[in-house]
C-alpha cells in the first residue's frame, strides 16, 4: 500500500511522478506544488482550510467538476475562478474569497 | 470571428468525443469545446501531461483509448480546452445589423418586436470564456450544435453538509485519477450509486482508512437480481468489476451497511464525523442514529444531467426520477425541440458511459446526414444497436439505484442549508411557503428566497427547492416545476461580453 | 352560481399586488387574480430603479419628445413620496433605498443634454442639480475620469424588485383579500351594474372555469393590457420592450447610488445584497407570432450586440466592473405607448373598468394604484391625470377606423 505524502485529516499528494515544482501564492503566502496540478489541488494538499467563505462560513471545494463553484478564488484578479479547473502556473497570485 | 464550424460540440467526454468523431468521418468540420484541459469527460479523466508516465484509462471501457486517439488526431475535429460554452444563441438571418429591436420604439416607431421568428436555419453562436487565454473569449458560429455536457454528482442536503471535508463521490475520484490527490485520510461514504463502492475501493487503495460505507438501499432482493441477469451479457465486464471492489473492501475490514442514511455531518470548521441511522426501505430513518468519526464524508446518490444550456435555449425537458431529474426531450435522432440543437450522453437520461457514447456517435451520424453528408445506413443502424444494447444495463441499473428523493429530503432539518451559496435554509424555505399560499413553483421560491440565484446557478438546490414546493401544495415535483437557467449558464466576468464583440473597434 | 366582490384586479405584478393591498386597506372586498404566479413577469424581472429624472429612452430622440416624456413627471414626484413610505404603511420591508441617482455624460454633447434636462426637470419641480466630474467622483469614487458631468437627484434609489410585489400581496392577503394564482381572465362583460369575469383556473387535475363578479375590475396586467382590451373590444395600445438586466454575484459594497446615461442606454445599481444589477433597456428580440404580432407568451431571445453594449457602457463608467462575475442575464419585456405616456385612467367607453401602465411602471407602480382607486370611488386624484387617458387613443383609432 503506497504511503501518502502527510496524514492527520488533511488531503495528501500520493506518490507519483509529478510535473517540475513551482510556487503559488495564497493570500501571499507561498504554496509550493507541482505543474499540471490544479489550484484546488495545491490548497487542499497544503491544507488551506477555506477556499471563500458564505457567511463566515468556510467552504472547500464539493464537485471538482466545474459545477458548484464553491471553489471560487480570485486569481490573477479575476474574482470566482473555479480552483478546480485552474492549472498552477508559476507565481500565481490566488487570494481566497469572502462571499 | 472565425468562420462558421458545420457542427460544435460542447463537451469531450464518450458522448461529445464519438459524435465527434462520427461527423468528422462522415466529412462534418468540428469544433469540441470542454471546459476540462482534456478530452475524457468524467469518466476518463487521466492524470495532466506535465505528470509524465503512461495514460491510465478505467479497464471496463476497452473502446475508449482508441476513441480519444482517434478524436484527437482526426485533422476534421478542432479543440478548445479549457474553455466555458457560457451560452449559445440562436442566429436568425438579420442578427448581423447590431441592435434588432428597437427598445427606445421613440414616438412614431410602431413596434418594438423584430420579424426574425421560425427556426434558427442561420445557426448558432456559441459564446466561450477562458480566463487563462483571452484568445479562447469570444464567439463560435456553427450551423449545428450538440450538447453533450454530462453529469454531475446528485446534491443531497444534510445537516452539516456545507462543512469542509463533505465531498462528491465525483470529486473524489476525479482527483484521485487526475491529481493523483488522496482527499482524506479517515473516510465514510455514503450513496446509493455503484460508483460509490468504486471510490471507495479506489480510496483504500491510495491509503485511506475507510471508517464505513452506508448504503441507502438493502441488499437486492433475488427477484431484482433475477430480472437483472438478461441485462448482463455485454457488460459482465463491469458487474465483475463492483464484485471486486465489494471483495477487496470487506476483506480490508471494510464496513458496509445496508439500509443506512446520514443524519448529519458533524465538526467545526471541518468534518470531524458523521451520524448514521438505519432507515427503512424506504429509505426512511427508523433507529437511532451513531456517530462514526472521519475526516470526510464522500455522497454519491446518483448523478443529475446537466441540462443548463438546453435550458438556456430553451428546449423543452422532462421530469424523470430515475433518469436524473430533469432531462432534456428528444426525437429518434437525438435533435431536441430546438432545430438544430442535438444532445447526446447523459442530458438524455443519465445512462452511463456505454450508452453515452453510442448516443453520441448516432447523434455525430444524424447531424452528419442532415448537413447532407452520406452516412450509410448501416452505420446507423450499429449505433442504434449499441445504445439499445446498452440501455438494457443502463435501465435496470437505473431501476435498481433509483434514488428515494423525498426521503433524502426529509434527511434536511429547518436549519440545514439547501442553497449552498445564498445560505438559504429550509425553514426559509418552507416558512415563504407557508405564508404564500398563492406560490407553488420553484422558480417563485427562487425569486423570492435567493435560492438558486447563486454562482452555481441553481444547480445544487434546485431538486430540494422543487421537493419542498411539491411536498407543501400536494403536487409531484415536476409540476413544481425547475429553474430557468440563463445566459451566462457559468458566471464569467463582465468583461467576457464585451469580448463577444465581432472586433473591438464595434464596442460602443 | 358566482362569487361576488367589490373589486377584481387582473394580473399579479407590482401594480396588481399594489392595488389589492390598498383597496383592502380600503375594506373593500378584493380578488386579485394572476394566471401565473406572482411576480413573474416585469415586476419581478426589472432593475428596480426607482427613477425621477428623465431617462436616455426619452432624451434620444431630440427635444420634443423629452418635452412630452416629462409631462409625467408630476406622477414621478408623487411616487417619489409613495416609496417613501411604503414600507412603513405596509410593515414589511420592500427593500427601499433612495440614496440618490446619476445621470452620466462623457461627452460635451451629453453634458449639453444634461443641461438642458435638468432645467427641464427643475421648471417640473424636481430636485436635480447638475455636477461637474470631479464633484461627481467626490461623492461616487469608483465613476471613472472619463465622466464630464453628472446630474444629481437625491431622491433617486432602489427597490427590491423580489420582494416588493409578493410583500404588497401578502399584506392584501392579511386584510382578507383573495390572491388566486395560475388563474387567468379569458373575458369581462358587462353584468348588472357591475361585470362579470370569467377566468379559468389550472392545476395538474386539469382546468376549472370561474365566473366571478365585481363592481369594478383593475386591469393590472402589463403588457398583455392591449389583449385584454380586446376582450373589451376597445382599443388600449401598447408596445412591447423586450429588454435585457444582467446581475453580478456579491460583492462588497461600492455603489450606493442608481447610475444611468445621457449618452448610451446604462442603469447600474448595487442591491441590498450586494450584487451589483446592470441594465438600461438593451433589446432582447422579441419572437413573432404567426399572424406578425409579437408573441407575448414565448420567450425572447438575448442579442449579442446588446450583451457587448451593456457591458462596455457599464465598464466604461464603472470600471471596476469589468472583473465582477455576472451570474444571469435575463430578459423582461415591459410597455411603452406610442406617445411615451403612460396609459391611466378609466377604460374608454367601459365604466366600472379601470387599467394602468407603461413606462417606469416599477416606479410609478404605488402611484398609479393610488390614482386609480380615487378615481375608481370618485374621489379627485392627487394629480392632474388627463395626459395619461386612455381615450387619447381611443380617439386616435375610431378616426383610423
Ligand atoms: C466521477 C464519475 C465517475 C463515473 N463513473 C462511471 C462509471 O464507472 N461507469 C459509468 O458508466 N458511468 C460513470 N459515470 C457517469 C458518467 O457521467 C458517464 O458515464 C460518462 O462520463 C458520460 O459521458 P458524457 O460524455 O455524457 O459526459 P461527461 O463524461 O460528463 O463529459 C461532459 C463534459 O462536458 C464538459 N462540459 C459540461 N458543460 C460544459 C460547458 N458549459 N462548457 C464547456 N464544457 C462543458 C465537462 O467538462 C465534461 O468534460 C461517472 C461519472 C462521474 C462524474
Ligand atoms: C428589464 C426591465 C427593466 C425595467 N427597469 C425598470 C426600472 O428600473 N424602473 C421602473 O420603474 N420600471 C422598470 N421597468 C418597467 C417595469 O418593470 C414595469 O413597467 C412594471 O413592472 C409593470 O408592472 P405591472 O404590474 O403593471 O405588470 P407585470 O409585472 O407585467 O404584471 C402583469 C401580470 O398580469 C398577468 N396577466 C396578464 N394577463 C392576464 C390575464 N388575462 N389574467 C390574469 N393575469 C394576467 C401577467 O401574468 C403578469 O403577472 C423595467 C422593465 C423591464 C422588462
Ligand atoms: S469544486 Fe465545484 S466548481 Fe470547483
Amino acid at each position: 500500500m503506497p504511503d501518502a505524502e502527510a496524514t492527520s485529516g488533511r488531503a495528501a499528494r500520493l506518490p507519483s511522478e509529478r510535473g517540475e515544482p513551482a510556487e503559488i501564492t495564497v493570500d501571499g503566502r507561498p504554496v509550493g506544488c507541482f505543474a499540471g496540478e490544479t489550484v484546488a489541488t495545491a490548497m487542499l494538499a497544503a491544507g488551506v482550510p477555506a477556499f471563500s467563505h458564505r457567511n463566515g462560513e468556510p467552504r472547500i471545494p464539493l464537485c471538482n467538476m466545474g459545477t458548484c463553484f464553491e471553489c471560487g478564488v480570485t486569481v490573477d484578479g479575476v474574482p470566482l475562478t473555479r480552483a478546480c479547473l485552474t492549472t498552477v502556473r508559476d507565481g500565481m497570485r490566488v487570494e481566497t474569497s469572502e462571499r | 470571428m472565425s468562420a462558421a464550424h458545420d457542427l460544435v460540440v460542447v463537451g469531450a467526454g464518450p458522448a461529445g468525443a464519438a459524435a465527434a468523431l462520427a461527423a468528422a468521418d462522415a466529412g462534418l468540420d468540428v469544433l469540441v469545446v470542454d471546459e476540462q484541459r482534456a478530452a475524457g469527460g468524467q469518466i476518463l479523466r487521466t492524470t495532466p501531461p506535465e505528470f509524465g508516465g503512461r495514460r491510465k484509462l478505467p479497464t471496463g471501457y476497452p473502446w475508449a483509448g482508441e476513441l480519444l486517439d482517434r478524436a484527437r488526431s482526426h485533422p476534421g475535429i478542432a479543440w478548445r480546452h479549457g474553455a466555458t460554452v457560457f451560452g449559445i444563441l440562436p442566429v436568425t438571418a438579420d442578427a448581423s445589423s447590431a441592435g434588432g429591436a428597437d427598445a427606445s420604439a421613440g414616438p412614431g416607431s410602431a413596434d418594438g418586436a423584430d420579424a426574425s421568428a421560425g427556426p434558427a436555419s442561420a445557426g448558432f453562436d456559441v459564446l466561450t470564456s477562458d480566463p487563462a487565454d483571452p484568445a479562447g473569449s469570444g464567439r463560435v458560429r456553427a450551423r449545428r450544435v450538440l450538447i453533450a455536457s454530462g453529469a454531475y454528482d446528485m446534491p443531497v442536503a444534510i445537516p452539516g453538509w456545507t462543512l469542509p471535508g463533505v465531498m462528491m463521490a465525483g470529486a473524489v475520484q476525479g482527483f484521485l485519477k487526475s491529481q493523483r490527490l488522496r482527499v482524506a485520510d479517515r473516510v465514510v461514504l455514503a450513496g446509493s450509486h455503484p460508483l460509490l463502492l468504486i471510490v471507495a475501493d479506489q480510496l483504500l487503495a491510495a491509503g485511506a482508512r475507510i471508517e464505513e460505507v452506508a448504503i441507502a438501499r438493502g441488499i437486492p432482493s433475488p427477484v431484482e437480481l433475477l430480472r437483472a441477469l438478461p441485462a448482463v451479457p455485454g457488460h459482465v465486464r463491469l458487474l465483475g468489476e463492483l464484485a471486486g471492489c465489494v471483495l477487496r473492501l470487506l476483506r480490508a475490514g471494510v464496513r458496509i451497511s445496508t439500509g443506512t442514511v446520514p443524519t448529519e455531518v458533524l465538526g467545526d470548521g471541518r468534518v470531524q464525523g458523521v451520524r448514521l441511522a438505519r432507515a427503512d426501505r424506504g429509505w426512511r430513518q427508523t433507529g437511532p442514529a451513531r456517530t462514526v468519526e472521519a475526516d470526510a464524508l464522500v455522497l454519491g446518490y446518483g448523478f443529475h444531467p446537466s441540462t443548463e444550456l438546453a435550458r438556456q435555449l430553451g428546449c423543452a425537458l422532462d421530469w424523470d426520477s430515475a433518469q436524473g431529474g430533469w432531462i432534456v426531450r428528444h426525437d429518434a435522432q437525438l435533435e431536441t425541440t430546438v432545430p438544430g440543437v442535438h444532445v447526446a450522453g447523459e442530458p438524455s437520461g443519465v445512462a452511463g458511459a456505454e450508452q453515452s457514447r453510442a448516443e453520441g456517435e448516432l447523434a455525430g451520424l444524424t447531424i452528419a446526414a442532415a448537413l447532407g453528408r452520406p452516412v450509410p445506413e448501416r452505420a446507423l443502424a450499429g449505433a442504434r444497436r449499441r445504445i439499445r444494447s446498452a440501455s438494457r444495463f443502463s435501465g435496470v441499473v437505473q431501476r435498481m439505484f433509483a434514488p428515494r428523493r423525498e426521503a433524502l429530503l426529509e434527511l434536511a432539518t429547518p436549519a440545514t442549508e439547501i442553497c449552498r451559496c445564498e445560505t438559504v435554509t429550509r425553514s426559509t424555505i418552507d416558512g415563504f411557503l407557508d405564508e404564500n399560499p398563492f406560490a407553488g413553483t420553484a422558480d417563485a421560491v427562487k425569486l423570492a428566497c435567493r435560492s438558486g440565484m447563486g454562482p452555481c446557478q441553481g444547480r445544487y438546490c434546485e431538486s430540494a427547492v422543487a421537493g419542498l414546493v411539491a411536498k407543501a401544495r400536494g403536487t409531484g415535483v415536476g409540476e413544481a416545476g425547475r429553474f430557468a437557467a440563463h445566459i451566462p449558464v457559468k458566471p464569467v466576468p463582465l468583461q467576457a461580453y464585451v469580448a463577444l464583440a465581432d472586433d473591438p473597434a464595434e464596442v460602443p | 352560481m358566482s362569487e361576488r366582490y367589490d373589486s377584481i384586479v387582473v394580473g399579479g405584478g407590482l401594480l396588481g399586488a399594489a392595488l389589492a393591498w390598498m383597496l383592502a386597506r380600503e375594506g373593500a372586498r378584493v380578488a386579485l387574480l394572476e394566471r401565473d404566479q406572482l411576480n413573474q413577469h416585469a415586476s419581478g424581472q426589472n432593475a428596480g430603479s426607482l427613477h425621477f429624472q428623465l431617462e436616455y429612452r426619452m432624451v434620444e430622440h431630440g427635444w420634443e419628445s423629452a418635452r412630452t416624456a416629462a409631462e409625467a413627471m408630476p406622477l414621478h414626484l408623487e411616487a417619489a413620496r409613495e416609496w417613501a413610505a411604503l414600507g412603513d404603511e405596509l410593515g414589511e420591508s420592500l427593500g427601499v433605498a433612495q440614496q440618490g441617482g446619476f445621470m452620466l455624460a462623457e461627452t460635451a454633447e451629453q453634458v449639453e443634454v444634461l443641461r438642458r434636462k435638468t432645467a427641464l426637470e427643475q421648471e417640473w419641480g424636481l430636485d436635480v442639480r447638475l455636477l461637474d466630474g470631479d464633484e461627481a467622483r467626490r461623492l461616487a469614487p469608483y465613476l471613472s475620469d472619463s465622466v464630464l458631468a453628472a446630474a444629481f437627484c437625491p431622491l433617486e434609489g432602489k427597490a427590491d424588485t423580489r420582494i416588493a410585489g409578493p410583500a404588497l400581496a401578502r399584506g392584501a392577503l392579511r386584510l382578507g383579500a383573495e390572491v388566486r394564482t395560475r388563474t387567468e381572465v379569458v373575458d369581462l362583460v358587462p353584468a348588472g351594474s357591475g361585470w362579470a369575469v370569467h377566468a379559468v383556473e389550472r392545476s395538474e387535475a386539469g382546468e376549472r372555469r370561474l365566473r366571478l363578479e365585481a363592481d369594478t375590475v383593475m386591469l393590472a396586467a402589463g403588457v398583455w393590457t392591449t389583449r385584454l382590451g380586446q376582450l373589451l373590444d376597445v382599443s388600449l395600445p401598447t408596445i412591447p420592450l423586450a429588454l435585457m438586466m444582467s446581475v453580478s454575484a456579491p460583492t462588497a459594497p461600492f455603489v450606493p447610488h442608481l447610475v444611468q446615461h445621457a449618452g448610451t442606454k446604462l442603469s447600474l445599481k448595487q442591491t441590498g445584497n450586494g450584487t451589483v444589477l446592470i441594465g438600461g433597456g438593451w433589446p432582447a428580440r422579441l419572437p413573432l407570432a404567426a399572424d406578425g404580432t409579437p408573441d407575448l407568451d414565448s420567450r425572447p431571445t438575448l442579442l449579442q450586440s446588446s450583451l457587448v453594449g451593456n457591458a462596455a457602457a457599464a465598464i466604461g463608467v464603472v470600471p471596476r466592473t469589468a472583473s465582477l462575475p455576472i451570474v444571469r442575464s435575463w430578459v423582461g419585456t415591459t410597455t411603452v405607448t406610442p406617445d411615451q405616456l403612460p396609459l391611466v385612467g378609466q377604460v374608454p367607453g367601459r365604466p366600472g373598468v379601470f387599467v394602468a401602465t407603461g413606462g417606469s411602471a416599477f416606479t410609478l407602480g404605488p402611484s398609479f394604484a393610488r390614482s386609480l382607486i380615487a378615481l375608481a370611488d370618485g374621489r379627485p386624484p392627487g394629480i392632474d391625470l388627463h395626459p395619461y387617458d386612455p381615450a387619447r387613443f381611443e380617439r386616435l383609432s375610431h378616426a383610423r377606423r
